[in-house]
């Protein structure tokens, strides 16, 4: 029974992974911020024992499928940045949301570094303003993300 | 330092799956076996791609729905708009056709006459029974005067008895009143034909019952008296009563003009 707690994470992850693929015009998709790296990495912060790599694995090919990358390409990106993650995070959860934010913008750059450069290799063209254009987005909205997955968390009681 | 070590046992892991990750890639872009596993994520995930082009599938749909029928509304009442008047240009068509055909034996026939024409149309027709007058739409602003010859494409129609500046009156070959001068193509015998009232029959009267004449001769004008131009179809002979008592022939005969149906007329002047 209370396993079934733990569903809340694996929901957000889907409400994530929705809001990656939900259609935007044109102009809009590049600045899309990329959700799951953001519930990842607040879910990572929040129960490092229960969201560790394999999770990051998992979704990374979830994620490589929706967006048509190569199977690897964001497991990399996310599996890097969440082991980045592991090993600050304890430093950076009693930091102020601002602060956070700045990190999360590191995070989710070296995201966008990794993903970028795997389609550079691959002969795929690579927006230049969207390199930093979607991070940006994601560091804006980080304060959000956190508290609305806080209060989740909270209701759901897990620790 | 102390953080790393800590984090010793993730570090492989880490290793290991980017490791992992590497060879994914590598083989997804070179082979395509991890194709299955694309599919099958894809599969998992449909559900949720459909969910997400609902809303943009359903305003569609609905956009359609409505525009359509605002839409087919707004056409057909167009269509039939432009179908109407459609009809009435076609009718217009059928009959400017037939005028033209009309007109262009007409221009047919008056160049044989070589003479100065006028066309006309008819205006109107004298209703009155007993006499055969027409009104056509020349009149002495166009040159038409009294006495000139009014002719269609098959025969003669008559003569101006009257103008006006924009019309004039014309009494055709039918009317009681009227006589003209004929001759008979084949003997050459001259004679006048009279109108009886009727459009079909125009009587010729006290011709010697020893004339050379025979059913269908065809008769022509004979240009004497200067009214009418010579030589111009005037009838056909119908029948021949004899009149043994008194040894006159009256011959009945078929104007070849279309009196009671020619729209467009040719006015002649006549050779001075």
């Amino acid at each position: 029974m209370s396993k079934l707690r733990y569903l809340v994470i694996y929901l957000s992850l889907v409400v994530a992974v929705v809001l990656m693929i939900l259609p935007l015009p044109d102009w809009v998709q590049i600045y899309r911020p990329n959700w799951v790296a953001l519930v990842l990495i607040y879910w990572s912060m929040a129960l490092p024992k229960r969201v560790g790599l394999w999770f990051a694995f998992f979704t990374g090919i979830v994620l490589d499928t929706s967006q048509g990358t190569l199977l690897g390409q964001h497991t990399l990106a996310l599996v890097i940045i969440i082991y980045v993650n592991m090993n600050f995070y304890q430093r950076i959860r009693v930091l102020a949301l601002a602060q956070q934010a700045m990190y999360v913008f590191a995070l989710l750059l070296v995201n966008q570094v990794i993903v970028a450069w795997v389609e550079g290799i691959m002969g795929r063209p690579t927006p230049l303003l969207a390199f930093f254009g979607a991070p940006f987005i994601g560091m804006l909205i980080w304060p959000w993300v956190f508290v609305i997955l806080r209060d989740v968390r909270r209701k759901a009681l897990l620790s | 330092m102390k953080i790393l070590l800590q984090a010793r046992g993730a570090s492989l892991q880490a290793l290991f799956f980017v490791v992992i990750s590497i060879s994914m890639m590598v083989v997804d872009h070179r082979f395509h076996h991890l194709e299955v596993v694309r599919t099958n994520i894809s599969l998992a995930l449909s559900p949720l791609k459909y969910l997400v082009s609902l809303p943009a599938t359903g305003g569609n749909w609905l956009n359609d729905w409505f525009t359509s029928h605002t839409e087919l509304l707004e056409e057909n009442a167009a269509l039939r708009a432009e179908g109407r008047i459609l009809n009435a240009r076609l009718q217009k068509l059928e009959i400017l056709a037939e005028e033209n055909a009309r007109l262009r034996s007409l221009l047919g026939s008056a160049r044989k006459i070589a003479d100065d024409v006028i066309v006309a149309e008819l205006l109107s027709v004298d209703q009155n029974p007993y006499r055969q007058l027409i009104e056509i739409n020349k009149g002495s602003s166009d040159g038409v005067e009294i006495g000139f010859a009014v002719i269609d494409d098959s025969g003669v129609m008559g003569q101006v008895i009257h103008v006006n500046p924009q019309s004039a009156t014309t009494i055709l070959i039918s009317d009681p009143e009227h006589a003209i001068p004929v001759q008979f193509v084949r003997s050459g015998t001259r004679s006048v034909a009279f109108g009886r009232g009727s459009t079909t029959q125009l009587e010729l009267r006290y011709l010697p019952a020893t004339a050379d004449i025979k059913i269908d001769d065809d008769l022509v004008t004979s240009g004497l008296g200067g009214r009418f131009p010579p030589d111009y179809p005037v009838a056909k002979v119908t029948a021949i009563e004899e009149d043994r008592v008194r040894g006159f022939v009256t011959v009945l005969a078929e104007p070849k003009a279309h009196l009671d149906s020619s729209r467009e007329v040719l006015v002649i002047k006549p050779r001075q």
